[in-house]
C-alpha cells in the first residue's frame, strides 16, 4: 500500500512537476480564502436583510402593488331611469350607444389604420387625431373613444371590417333615447358631461369626468333618482392588459323610473299648436294642480344632445334673442293684459265696489285729469255690467272699477291670486313675476305712484308681470272654486323592481278670497267671453264642450308709439297674446294658459291655439257624455244670472 | 485502488446541495414553464442529467492536474469557438450568442467562464511569483481581454464584464503589489467615461435606471420594479406553487432566466428564499474551504476560481433582481434555465469535487 502511494506520488512529481505550497504560502492562501469567506457571509447577510425589508417590512405594500397590477376595477355604468308620461308611455328611455374605440396597444400600423378608418366614420382627420392625442396620456391598453353614437349603418360596416382594423373595437354605453321624438324638451331637460365645477361641488356622488349628468329640467332635478347605482367588475388582467378572468362582479342598479303627470297626446298637440310661434302653453288639471302639458317655444331637439352637440348648435341654442333653452312657461314673465281683469273683477265684487248688476257707462275712452285712457274698441261698449265687461273685455269699465279700488287693493288681490310670487313648482329658476305697489315703485324708481298707473294696472298693463304657469294656476283656481294648487308635474317614482318610492300628492297652497257666488259671477263672465257672440274669446269654442276663458293682449310699448295696423309694427313691438281658459265650464277638468310672444291679439291668436288644445283633450277623453243639453246650460246660466 | 479513497474524500455536502438546487430549479421552472407556456422544466431536466454525468466524470475520472498541461489548447479552442459564434452564430433578440448544433443551441460564452478559470489558474501556476506587479499581469490580462472583446461584440456586456471579474478575483488570489493595484484602479476610473461612450443605448439605460430607479418607471426600471413587487408580495410564506401572479400574468420579465429568483421568492416567500440562499452559502463556503485547504498552488487557484465564478453569479443575479445592482444578463447557477449554464456550473463543481477528493494525495508528506 505504502509503496504504491509512493509510486503514485513519484509519478505525479515527475509528470506534472506539482509544486506544493510551503508553509508561508499555505498560510497566505488560507488568509485570502478567509477574506473571501467573509465577503461571502457579508454579501449573503446583505441579501437576507434586503429580503427581510422587501418581504417582511414592505410585504404588505408590495402585495398591494401586485394586486393593483393585476386587478382592474371596471365600472359598469348604471342605466339611467326612464321618464314616462301619465299613461306610462316612454318619453325618455335608454338605448345602447355604440362608440368606436382604438386600443393603441393593439394597433400595428396607426397610419394605415387611420386611412382605412376615415371614410368609414366620415370624420375629419384632424378631429380623430385630436381625440387620439387627448387619449394618449392614458396607458395604451385603455380604449380611446374616436367617435360616439355611430348609427347602425356605420356600425355594421365597421363590424364587418373589424378583422382588417386591428386595434379598433366597439364599446357599448347606455345613452338617452326619446321614442316619441323630442317631446317637452324644456321639462325633461338634457344630459351633458359633468363639468369640473359640478364635480367639485360634491352634489354628485360617484361621478367621474366624462360622465353624463342632467343639466336642466327633470334630468337635473331628479339626478340622484335617475342616476341609479353603478356596478363594478373586478377583472384579472395580465401585463398587457388582456383579460384573464372575472374575479368579482357587482351588477349595476338602474335608476328609478319617473312617471310624469304630463299627457303625451296633449303635450304633442300643444307643441304642434305652438309650432312656428314663440311663447308657452301650460295645461293643468284644475282639480289637482297636475300639469298635463307644458310647452315652451321655440324648443330644441334633445337628440342633438345625445349625439353630442356641435359648437354652432350650441351657439344657436344660446341666441340672445330667441333663447330656445329658456322655459317660457315659468322662467319668463309678461304683462298679463286683460286676463288680469279676472283679478280686478273679483276684487271689485268682494270689496263691494260693484255688484254683478252695477251698470257703468263705458265709452271709447276714460279721462283722468289730463290723460285720456282709451278702450280697445273705438266704438265703446255703452252701458256695461260686470258680465258684459268680462265678455267684451271692456277696458273703460275696469278703469273706473280700478280707480275706485285703488292700487293697494288690486295688488292684494293679485297676490291672493298667486301672482307676484313663485308658484312653488319643483324646478329651478322660477320667475316670481311682479305685483307692483306704490312702495315698490318708490323703492325701484324713487317716484311716487300715479293714479293713471292704477288704471292701467286694473286692465293688466303697466308694471305687473306674470308667468304662463301662474296664469294657468289662477284660471285653475277660478275653475275649481278657489283652491290654489302647487303645480306638480310628477306623479310617482317607481324603483326598477316596481315598488313605489315616492308618490306626489296635490297640495293646496291657498284659497282665493272670493265668495262662491262672486266666483260664479266671474265664471259666467268667462263662459260668456267664449260662448257668447260678442265674446272676445269666441274663437276658442269647441263643439260639444263649454269653454270658459279670458283673452289678453299685453302691450309691449306705450300707446303713443303704436300704429293702427298691427302688421306695420316691428315684431319685437307687437303685443303678447294671452288666453286663459278651462273646460268644461260645468265641471272643469282642463285649464289652459296660452301665451304667444308678440303674437298680436289674444282673441285672434292665442284663443285658437287654446281651442286646439281643448279639442285634442276632449277627443282623447271621448267617448264621454257630451254636455249639450240646454237644460243644464240654462241651469248654470239661469241660476247665476237670476239669483 | 485509490478510488475508494477518492470516494472517502468526496464532499457529500456539496453534492447534496447541488441535488437540492436541481430539485428547486426543476420545481421553479415547472411553474415558469406553465407561466410562459413553454416546457422549460423538461429540457432543463435533461441538461441536469447530462450535467451530473459531466460533474461525476470530472470528479472521478480525470485528475484535475492534467488540466495544467492542456491549458493552451483549451484556451485556443475556446477563442476559436467564440470567433465562430461571431461568424455563424445564431441571433436571438439582437445578439449573436448561440451556436446551433442542430438538436440544441449552445452558448460558448457560458463555458468561457469556466475555461478562463482553468486557463488563468494554469498560467498563475506556471508563472509562480511571490507578488505580481503590473508588468507580470500583462500576459494574463491580454489572455482575458481576447474572449472579453469577442463576447462584448456579440454583444453580451454582462458575461464580458464577468470574465473581468474572474480575472480580478484570481489576481487577488495570486497577490498583487499595492502600487500596481492602485495604478490599475486609477486607469480603470480614467477609462470609464470613454467606455460609457461605447455602450449601447439599452446598456446605458440599464445602468442609469439602476443609479436613478425613479427615472423611468415604465422603461428599463419597470423590470426591476416588477421584480421587487414579486419578491415583496411573496411575504413570509409565499403565494404558493404556481400561484405567483406577477410571474404567471407576465408582469415579471424573463421569468425562466434572469428573474428566476424573483419568481421563487414570490411563490415560496422569505422561507423559500432563505432556503435557497442557505444552499448557495453551503456550496460556496465548502468551495472556499476546499481552496484554502488545498496544499498545492494549481488546485487552490482552480478551486478558488470556480467558487468565485459561482459566487459572483449568485451575487450579481440576486442583487440585480432585488434592485441592488444594475440589470445584467447573468444567470443564477442551476436555477436559471439554460443548458450551457447548467453544464458549465456542474463541470465547475465537478472540478471542485475533484480537487477536494485528491487532497489526501498531499497529506502524507506533511505529516
Amino acid at each position: 500500500m505504502k509503496r504504491t502511494e509512493k509510486a503514485v506520488k513519484f509519478r505525479l512529481k515527475t509528470i506534472w512537476h506539482i509544486k506544493r505550497f510551503n508553509q508561508e504560502d499555505l498560510e497566505a492562501n488560507r488568509q485570502r480564502c478567509k477574506w473571501a469567506i467573509t465577503l461571502l457571509f457579508v454579501s449573503m447577510s446583505i441579501f437576507c436583510v434586503r429580503l427581510c425589508y422587501l418581504q417582511i417590512v414592505m410585504g404588505r405594500y408590495f402585495e398591494e402593488r401586485s394586486k393593483n397590477n393585476r386587478i382592474r376595477s371596471v365600472r359598469i355604468q348604471a342605466p339611467r331611469g326612464d321618464i314616462l308620461d301619465r299613461t306610462g308611455r316612454l318619453l325618455a328611455g335608454i338605448r345602447p350607444c355604440f362608440n368606436v374605440c382604438i386600443i393603441r396597444e393593439d394597433v400595428e400600423n396607426m397610419e394605415a389604420l387611420l386611412t382605412r378608418l376615415y371614410p368609414l366614420l366620415g370624420e375629419t382627420e384632424a378631429e380623430i387625431r385630436t381625440r387620439l392625442h387627448v387619449g394618449s396620456t392614458e396607458p395604451s391598453y385603455i380604449p380611446v373613444i374616436i367617435k360616439r353614437g355611430i348609427n347602425w349603418k356605420t356600425l355594421s360596416m365597421i363590424e364587418a371590417r373589424l378583422f382588417y382594423l386591428p386595434g379598433v373595437s366597439i364599446e357599448v354605453t347606455p345613452a338617452r333615447e326619446y321614442p316619441y321624438g323630442s317631446v317637452a324638451p324644456h321639462l325633461l331637460g338634457y344630459l351633458g358631461e359633468i363639468s369640473e365645477q359640478e364635480l367639485r361641488s360634491g352634489r354628485y356622488k360617484n361621478r367621474y369626468p366624462g360622465d353624463l349628468v342632467g343639466k336642466c329640467g327633470i334630468e337635473a332635478r331628479f339626478e340622484p333618482e335617475l342616476a341609479g347605482k353603478d356596478g363594478q367588475q373586478k377583472l384579472e388582467v395580465d401585463a398587457r392588459g388582456r383579460l384573464v378572468r372575472l374575479i368579482d362582479k357587482r351588477p349595476a342598479v338602474s335608476g328609478d323610473n319617473l312617471y310624469l303627470t304630463i299627457d303625451l297626446d296633449l303635450q304633442e298637440a300643444c307643441e304642434e299648436a305652438m309650432k312656428g310661434k314663440s311663447g308657452a302653453i301650460v295645461a293643468m288639471d284644475p282639480q289637482t294642480g297636475q300639469i298635463l302639458a307644458m310647452v315652451s317655444s321655440p324648443g330644441f331637439d334633445l337628440n342633438d344632445f345625445v349625439k353630442g352637440i356641435t359648437k354652432t348648435q350650441w351657439k344657436a341654442l344660446n341666441n340672445p334673442v330667441t333663447r330656445p333653452l329658456l322655459n317660457r312657461a315659468f322662467q319668463c314673465s309678461y304683462a298679463p293684459g286683460s286676463t288680469f281683469k279676472i283679478v280686478t273683477a273679483a276684487a271689485a265684487l268682494e270689496e263691494g265696489i260693484v255688484t254683478k248688476n252695477t251698470i257703468l257707462n263705458c265709452g271709447s275712452s276714460y279721462r283722468l285729469g289730463r290723460r285720456v285712457f282709451r278702450d280697445w274698441s273705438w266704438r265703446g261698449h255703452g252701458e256695461t255690467n260686470l258680465h258684459k265687461a268680462l265678455v267684451e273685455s271692456c277696458d273703460t269699465y275696469f278703469y273706473q272699477v280700478g280707480l275706485k279700488l285703488g292700487i293697494r287693493k288690486i295688488a292684494r288681490y293679485a297676490r291672493a291670486f298667486g301672482l307676484g310670487s313663485k308658484t312653488g313648482i319643483d324646478l329651478p329658476d322660477e320667475n316670481p313675476g311682479l305685483v307692483a305697489t306704490p312702495g315698490w315703485k318708490r323703492r325701484r324708481y324713487h317716484e311716487p305712484w300715479q293714479k293713471g298707473e292704477t288704471l292701467i294696472t286694473a286692465i293688466g298693463q303697466g308694471f305687473t308681470l306674470v308667468t304662463p304657469l301662474q296664469m294657468a294656476r289662477l284660471i285653475s283656481a277660478v275653475a275649481n272654486g278657489g283652491r290654489l294648487y302647487r303645480p306638480i308635474y310628477m306623479e310617482k317614482i317607481l324603483a326598477p323592481d316596481g315598488h313605489c318610492v315616492v308618490s306626489f300628492h296635490s297640495e293646496v297652497m291657498g284659497t282665493l278670497p272670493v265668495s262662491r257666488s262672486h266666483l260664479r259671477t266671474i265664471r259666467l263672465g268667462l263662459l260668456g267671453a267664449v260662448q257668447e257672440d260678442k265674446g272676445t274669446g269666441k274663437q276658442c269654442r269647441v263643439s260639444g264642450v263649454h269653454v270658459a276663458g279670458k283673452t289678453g293682449t299685453a302691450q309691449v310699448i306705450g300707446q303713443a308709439r303704436r300704429r293702427r295696423n298691427e302688421k306695420d309694427m316691428p315684431f319685437k313691438f307687437r303685443d303678447h297674446a294671452w288666453f286663459v281658459a278651462y273646460a268644461p265650464a260645468e265641471r272643469p277638468e282642463l285649464a289652459v294658459a296660452v301665451l304667444v310672444e308678440h303674437g298680436g291679439h289674444g282673441g285672434s291668436v292665442a284663443a285658437p291655439i287654446a281651442r286646439k288644445v281643448f279639442e285634442r283633450w276632449f277627443q282623447i277623453q271621448s267617448p264621454r257624455p257630451l254636455i249639450r243639453s240646454p237644460k243644464i246650460t240654462n241651469n248654470i246660466r239661469g241660476g247665476d244670472s237670476h239669483a | 485502488m485509490h478510488n475508494r479513497r477518492l470516494l472517502e474524500h468526496f464532499d457529500w455536502w456539496i453534492f447534496l446541495a447541488v441535488v437540492m438546487l436541481m430539485v428547486i430549479g426543476f420545481i421553479n421552472l415547472d411553474s415558469a414553464g406553465t407561466a410562459t407556456g413553454y416546457p422549460f422544466q423538461w429540457r432543463q431536466f435533461w441538461w441536469y442529467i447530462i450535467g451530473i454525468i459531466a460533474m461525476l466524470g470530472l470528479a472521478f475520472f480525470l485528475d484535475y492536474r492534467k488540466l495544467t498541461t492542456y491549458f493552451v489548447g483549451i484556451y485556443i479552442s475556446i477563442v476559436s469557438v467564440l470567433v465562430l459564434v461571431l461568424c455563424v452564430g445564431k441571433t436571438v433578440g439582437g445578439s449573436k450568442r448561440w451556436l446551433s448544433l442542430g438538436f440544441m443551441n449552445f452558448q460558448p460564452s457560458e463555458l468561457t467562464k469556466l475555461v478562463m478559470v482553468i486557463v488563468l489558474s494554469s498560467y498563475f501556476y506556471h508563472n509562480d511569483r511571490p507578488q505580481y506587479c503590473l508588468k507580470d499581469l500583462l500576459v494574463p490580462g491580454a489572455m482575458t481581454l481576447v474572449p472579453v472583446y469577442l463576447i462584448y461584440r456579440q454583444p453580451d456586456l454582462g458575461t464580458a464584464l464577468f470574465l473581468v471579474i474572474i480575472f480580478v478575483s484570481l489576481v487577488y488570489m495570486a497577490r498583487i503589489k499595492w502600487t500596481s493595484f492602485l495604478i490599475s484602479l486609477g486607469s480603470v476610473l480614467l477609462l470609464l467615461p470613454f467606455a460609457w461612450e461605447r455602450l449601447r443605448p439599452y446598456q446605458k439605460g440599464r445602468v442609469l435606471s439602476f443609479l436613478f430607479p425613479e427615472r423611468d418607471p415604465l422603461g428599463v426600471g419597470y423590470h426591476v420594479l416588477q421584480s421587487k413587487i414579486a419578491i415583496g408580495s411573496g411575504q413570509i410564506w409565499g403565494k404558493g406553487f404556481m400561484a405567483g401572479t406577477q410571474a404567471h400574468l407576465s408582469f415579471l420579465p424573463e421569468v425562466h432566466t434572469d428573474f428566476v429568483f424573483s419568481m421563487w421568492c414570490e411563490e415560496w416567500g422569505f422561507v423559500g428564499a432563505m432556503l435557497l440562499i442557505g444552499i448557495y452559502v453551503l456550496i460556496l463556503y465548502r468551495g472556499f474551504l476546499i481552496a484554502s485547504q488545498t496544499r498545492e498552488r494549481f488546485g487552490a487557484f482552480l478551486a478558488f476560481g470556480v467558487t468565485c465564478m459561482l459566487f459572483w453569479q449568485v451575487v450579481i443575479n440576486i442583487g440585480m433582481v432585488m434592485g441592488l445592482m444594475p440589470v445584467v444578463g447573468i444567470p443564477l447557477p442551476l436555477i436559471s434555465y439554460g443548458g450551457s449554464s447548467v453544464l458549465t456550473t456542474l463541470s465547475g463543481i465537478g472540478i471542485l469535487l475533484n480537487i477536494r477528493s485528491r487532497r489526501f494525495m498531499f497529506q502524507k508528506e506533511r505529516g
